[in-house]
């Protein structure tokens, strides 16, 4: 179930109607976990196990965690959670990589090894609600929350439906604290809440899912288009990753906030940053910033000398490009843009108080932090090294293709869609509406809503980032 | 955030106040406008959106509204008319025995029932005024489709209220009549399914989630552009359209390979041993007597044909639900041997060229032979 289903459109409105019909609020949390593991179940009912014993080992460890004050044992504990999650992510989504690169290497050597991969698939989400998961173990091992006594409670944490299988990455100790009381349905921002839903619809259905078959086409053979159809295929796929994935965050965050829960926003217009740290401050924000506090700052974050920094951040940066999935492209994808900011952090400090540098890079930072963005995006789509090589090929150097070509309009798409970006930015769409009577309001949504769908593609597409 | 706030695991019942009754009333107000609203909007553009862009479909459903006058009779149905009735012949054979006669392919490939049906509707909504017989391929009422075909426009356009709720009473099991309830069986089957009701739940999904994309108009929005730009999206079969084809298009003659024709003489001598008949669902035919009373509402008279295929040998109708029509069937080897031999066959289902304009000469020879006595009037 996709929240760009209709199907999505009947669970919602039954999830909603009769939480808010319910007064007691420990009712309300069964009610949403009930509903949570429905929501899991419709792609695979097996994982919701798979869920629930996640859950129960952090219950576990959190429990023994705050009965234990001795510093060995909480250091076990704490390295039982985290070899648990790590090693279940591990299994499933891993080992067939780590088995097949290593089975390459030992061949490349001259040691052909035979080795068998597991044939499973990978459960939905399960990066995301691992990390939800983990947060709650390691902040109550550093002392930043408190075990919590209500096992319900935290398996809601985790398996809360809307930022379960694609984000945004949620913390214990943002969400746990909302669950103490009942929500209010006179604090909830209606208005500003399907008004996000929308808003996400539209970038998910209309924009990605429209873009998808021009970025498809090109990525499936790029070495049959011209460098000018590679531009437009990476600068499609760029648009395509962007509005598919903040589009499901909008939808997850307005499903979450409707129901009186607040989840922390990922995106920040990332296509507007300045420099490549500025756009990790506005891509994927519950990602970056979870690996910031979860795995930079503990082996030394900003601390020691310059090239230890550097370290760190390429450790940080390679990792996360692996979280995304078991493939060097991506493992590339992590190691180009921690190789970005380095870049970054060194221009930084040898032009610091440089007049003209400050200059130049009024007008150049943009430009070329989307084109080292957009360089990157090369390997985090294409099917392999071979045809990622091939695309580079062509927009890097101009070189290499065959004669097919992508239209040139597209170019125009793309700036039009810019523009909307833009407009958006400005707060041009959202804030007129903020100010009409609610029935107008609720009129002028419908209407909009009828009239969105006309632009919707006929078949539903997965989100990217499920498969993450 | 502070850990007191999270030590409270128990929290007292807390009264609704009167201002969060009002505001949740007010809500349920607002949302029944927005409901309303959209609703409203998706029925009005319904029927100001022009008929969508369906790759051939589209095509010949204008050129025989353009020309709706000139017929008196139509074929709908798959590729097995589509590329196995030549207009040209039939008529042809017809104007022998001294009737004028003018008749148009409607077939498009891989159109069953209940699609057919549906096209059948938007044909005769265009009052054609001569139209005095309609021949509808007969086959059993499609609830599958190809998981590419699954996902296209051309598997929504026809999935309105009529079509959607046929299949769900076949997939359900719920019988023909209007006002249904669905099988137990196959409601514990959507709810808790198991390995053998997988199909029933995801069938299910699939149709009531196409008949709601088909109410919103869903991916209807680049029609608008193609309707005022007059663009046609597969020009190559508009030479089809004209008084040379009349909808039909010839396949090659270039027949099996050696192969093809092994498996193919394998296959019939298998059907040839066959003695049972198989029974067509009483859901095709409440889809064929949905079709008969459209098409005698505008003065025509229904004919069912069953064209001739190895794959459809047993198909036939029940003796206790006769189809509202005559039905001319082609579907027996021992019948129509020159129709199924392996030099005139593409395959299992298909004819070539050769055996297509024979197969339309047997065909419009039986009908005549059928309006000479009187069974078809």
């Amino acid at each position: 179930m996709s929240f760009v289903e209709f199907r999505f459109l009947w669970f919602f409105l039954i999830v909603f109607g009769v939480y808010w019909s319910m007064r007691e609020n420990a009712a309300r949390k069964i009610w949403l976990l009930f509903c949570s593991y429905i929501f899991y179940a419709a792609w695979n009912w097996k994982f919701t196990f798979l869920l629930l014993g996640s859950t129960t080992v952090d219950y576990i460890v959190g429990r023994m965690l705050a009965r234990h004050k001795e510093h060995a044992w909480r250091r076990t504990w704490i390295i039982v959670s985290v070899c648990a999650n790590l090693g279940v992510l591990g299994l499933f989504k891993y080992y067939n990589f780590f088995v097949s690169s290593a089975s390459g290497f030992l061949a490349w050597l001259g040691l052909p090894a035979s080795v068998s991969t597991l044939n499973i698939i990978l459960p939905v989400g399960i990066s995301f609600y691992t990390f939800h998961s983990m947060s709650y173990t390691i902040d109550v091992y550093r002392g930043r929350q408190r075990a919590i006594s209500n096992f319900a409670d935290l398996a809601l944490f985790i398996s809360f439906f809307p930022p379960l299988v694609a984000g945004p990455i949620v913390r214990a100790i943002t969400f746990l604290p909302q669950l103490v009381s009942a929500r209010k349905f006179a604090d909830v921002d209606v208005r500003g809440a399907v008004l996000l839903f929308l808003s996400g619809f539209i970038k998910k259905a209309c924009i990605a899912d429209g873009v998808a078959p021009i970025a498809d086409r090109y990525f499936a053979h790029p070495a049959n288009f011209t460098p000018r159809s590679a531009w437009i295929g990476v600068l499609f796929y760029a648009i395509q990753i962007y509005c598919d994935f903040s589009g499901y965050t909008d939808m997850a965050i307005a499903s979450a906030r409707l129901l009186g829960y607040q989840l922390p926003n990922n995106f920040r217009f990332p296509y507007f940053a300045q420099n490549v740290s500025d756009f990790w401050r506005r891509w994927h924000i519950s990602l970056s910033s979870w690996l910031r506090d979860y795995l930079y700052i503990p082996i030394g974050g900003n601390r020691g000398p310059r090239w230890f920094v550097y370290r760190n951040i390429m450790i940080t940066m390679l990792l996360g490009g692996l979280w995304h999935g078991a493939a060097w492209t991506f493992v590339i994808w992590g190691a180009l843009h921690g190789i970005a900011l380095l870049v970054h952090r060194e221009w930084t400090r040898l032009t610091d108080g440089l007049e003209w540098a400050t200059r130049a890079m009024r007008w150049l930072a943009w430009p070329i932090t989307v084109y080292a963005v957009c360089v990157a995006w090369i390997f985090f789509r294409a099917h392999d090294l071979s045809r990622a090589g091939t695309i580079l090929k062509q927009f890097v150097l101009f070189r290499g293709g065959g004669s097919e070509h992508l239209h040139r309009w597209l170019l125009f798409v793309i700036v039009a869609l810019a523009f909307v970006h833009w407009l958006n930015s400005r707060r041009w769409f959202a804030e007129p509406w903020r100010n009409w009577p609610a029935p107008v309001f609720a009129a002028a949504y419908g209407c909009t809503a009828a009239l969105v769908l006309l632009f919707v593609p006929p078949s539903y597409t997965p989100f990217i980032y499920f498969q993450f | 955030m502070p850990i007191r706030h999270l030590a409270l695991n128990v929290e007292p019942l807390r009264p609704a106040t009167s201002t969060e009754r009002q505001t949740l009333f007010r809500a349920l107000i607002n949302s029944a406008i927005g409901v309303g609203a959209f609703l409203l909007t998706c029925i009005g553009l319904h029927a100001v959106l022009p008929f969508p862009q369906i790759d051939g479909v589209s095509q010949k459903l204008r050129f025989f509204a353009a020309h709706k006058d000139e017929f008196d009779t139509l074929f709908i149905g798959s590729s097995r008319i589509y590329f196995q009735i030549s207009p040209a012949i039939f008529d042809g054979v017809i104007r022998e025995s001294g009737s004028p006669m003018r008749s148009f392919n409607f077939g498009i490939g891989g159109m069953h029932l209940p699609e057919s049906a549906y096209v059948l509707e938007q044909v005769l909504n265009t009052k054609p005024r001569n139209l005095r017989w309609v021949f509808i391929e007969l086959g059993e009422l499609q609830t599958k489709w190809p998981h590419e075909a699954a996902g296209s426009r051309r598997a929504l356009y026809w999935h309105d209220w009529r079509r959607t709720s046929l299949i769900l009473r076949k997939v359900l099991g719920a019988g023909t009549h209007m006002v249904w309830l669905p099988n137990l069986k196959k409601v514990r089957d959507i709810i808790l399914p198991r390995k053998s009701g997988l199909e029933t739940r995801d069938l299910f999904i699939f149709h009531m989630a196409e008949l709601e994309k088909n109410f919103a108009n869903v991916a209807t929005g680049s029609d608008i552009l193609d309707y005022f730009s007059r663009r046609d999206i597969n020009k190559d079969s508009a030479k089809y359209l004209g008084a040379a084809g009349d909808g039909y298009v010839p396949m090659t003659n270039k027949g099996m390979s050696a192969n093809q024709t092994a498996t193919y003489e394998h296959a019939l001598a298998l059907v040839m041993a066959q003695n049972g008949w198989r029974s067509i669902s009483p859901y095709t035919m409440e889809a064929c007597r949905q079709c008969a009373q459209k098409i005698r509402g505008i003065g025509a008279v229904p004919i069912f044909l069953i064209t001739p295929s190895t794959t459809r040998f047993n198909v036939t109708h029940l003796d206790n639900a006769r189809p509202p029509g005559v039905v001319m069937a082609f579907n027996d080897p021992r019948v129509y041997p020159n129709l199924y031999r392996s030099s005139v066959r593409l395959d299992e289902d298909h004819l070539t060229k050769e055996g297509a304009e024979e197969f339309t000469r047997i065909m419009a020879a039986n009908f005549m032979h059928l309006v000479q006595a009187g069974e078809i009037k």
